[in-house]
């Protein structure tokens, strides 16, 4: 039988695991309105953003779906977006309208940040007190998206807690939903054996072209990515090389075939495993997720990586004991007992999906509970 | 005894569960049995090498290659940066091995 979770059903067929008031701001000029206004009111989460002003062509593109899809994601019941000038607030609120949920928009100018910050807190607030009007009603496990992420990688990640999310990432698809991994770079030797699983050769190359594209673009700039990737703390843990660092974080991926191939923040069209291209820090990542309708994400950390997505809730799973016992408050699923005690990858991963459907319900992260939350939306060009 | 987790039997690496002092009997579990005699400090998650391996060799791990040997490395000795390197990701060496 199908796993079932009790989520918040949305206009557009969708299912929201949160139920929050989104705030985003259209540029980094924004931010402080955006952060007042959250501050003021409960139920809002704060979506955050550098740059903006001065971006052009593809670079502001992926941007502006970036900034709305973070908004049109299935948790986020309601959406302010705070902006400084209409023209580009719309270019966003426009993107989001299609799902049905209401967008309303503050702009400072003319009025200043005052004034932007008590108009645009009396709207959340109404906005707030509507969706807490919204009920969860039991779901099937197939409305579910998650990203399976890893960060703060060590040996321990490919031994524990990015196996165990591949069996999780197994059971949903399964289940008729869907996961995405990414992290492109984090392919590269490894690629060979994740092509493998594409359904098709369109699919297949797909994926290749944006592994090899990217490793082509990283060696223009003439280094041995050592160093950046595998980062200082994954070389500490025991990571030698990005391909011992890539054949541990292909298995949070599970074993299920490849159906699709998506750009950064893309939504995904079909169900099953998809890949979207995105690059390796867990923020940028992460906030490519969120764009693509994640409403979870399971992120496996091995010397440990406390950071979560706003939008996004993050359930933080590590195998490694030091880790647990030096970092427990930024854990929230201890998989230790699979290098400790030699306990089975499937036995482990059921229960950890069993907990997907308990965060899906409402149990919160440790990311969520302590805010340990931040949107990086990741560049493709230089600003003018 | 420290514990050590070999992935597949024609890996020439394991992976230390415990941290491993020099002179240590590292007690292989997984895909390989036996102990082997540690040469050097190895931390918790870092790897020990399980069969002798010449410059330029393999290193494979979970049955897959995961860079290539700089150095000789003795079964015993930690592997690791100092004597493996990648073989992907390598713009410092873009266009010069044609």
């Amino acid at each position: 039988m199908s796993a079932t979770f009790l989520g918040y059903p949305r206009k557009n067929g969708s299912i929201g695991v949160r139920n929050w008031v989104g705030v985003i701001s259209i540029m980094d000029n924004c931010n402080p309105v955006t952060r007042a206004i959250c501050n003021a009111v409960d139920g809002t989460v704060p979506i955050t953003t550098l740059f903006v002003r001065g971006q052009y062509g593809r670079d502001l593109e992926i941007t502006y779906n970036t900034l709305a899809g973070m908004g049109a994601n299935p948790n986020i019941a309601s959406v302010l977006l705070i902006g400084l000038e209409e023209m580009t607030s719309e270019e966003v609120a426009k993107r989001i309208r299609p799902t049905g949920k209401r967008v309303e928009i503050i702009n400072l100018q003319p009025d200043g940040t005052i004034n932007a910050v008590a108009n645009g807190t009396r709207i959340a607030m109404r906005m707030a007190i509507e969706a807490s009007g919204i009920r969860r009603v039991s779901c099937p496990a197939s409305s579910l998206v998650i990203g399976v992420e890893c960060g703060g990688s060590d040996t321990t990640s490919g031994l524990s807690c990015n196996p165990a999310i591949g069996r999780m990432a197994d059971r949903l698809v399964d289940d008729g939903g869907t996961i995405i991994i990414s992290e492109t770079s984090e392919f590269f030797g490894a690629e060979h054996l994740f092509a493998a699983r594409a359904v098709d050769d369109k699919i297949r190359k797909e994926f290749v072209d944006k592994v090899v594209g990217f490793e082509q673009d990283a060696m223009k700039m003439g280094l041995d990515i050592r160093g950046t990737n595998p980062t200082p703390d994954n070389i500490r843990g025991g990571l030698t090389t990005i391909e011992e660092k890539a054949m541990g974080a292909m298995a949070k991926a599970g074993t299920r075939p490849l159906v699709g191939v998506l750009d950064y923040g893309e939504s995904p069209v079909k169900k099953g495993l998809h890949f979207m291209a995105t690059p390796a820090p867990a923020v940028e990542s992460m906030t490519a997720f969120a764009a693509g309708g994640c409403q979870l994400i399971f992120f496996g950390t091995g010397v440990g990586n406390p950071i979560g997505n706003m939008v996004s809730p993050t359930v933080k799973v590590s195998g490694n004991v030091n880790t647990l016992r030096t970092m427990p408050d930024n854990i929230d699923v201890d998989v230790s007992e699979l290098i400790e005690k030699g306990s089975k990858v499937t036995d482990v991963g059921d229960r950890l999906y069993g907990y997907t459907m308990e965060v899906a319900s409402g149990t919160r992260t440790t990311s969520e509970v302590l805010d340990i939350r931040e949107t990086a939306i990741s560049r493709f060009g230089p600003t003018i | 005894m420290p514990r050590a987790l070999v992935l597949n039997d024609l890996d020439n690496v394991a992976t230390l569960i415990d941290s491993g002092k020099a002179g240590d009997d590292c007690a292989l579990q997984g895909e390989a049995k036996g102990t082997v005699r540690l040469l050097a400090d190895v931390p918790f998650g870092h790897k020990v090498c399980i069969k002798d391996t010449s410059a330029g060799q393999e290193i494979l791990k979970y049955g897959t290659i995961i860079g290539k040997a700089s150095a000789a490395i003795k079964p015993g000795a930690h592997v690791h940066t100092h004597n493996v390197e990648s073989i992907r990701g390598r713009g410092d060496q873009a266009g010069s091995s044609k």
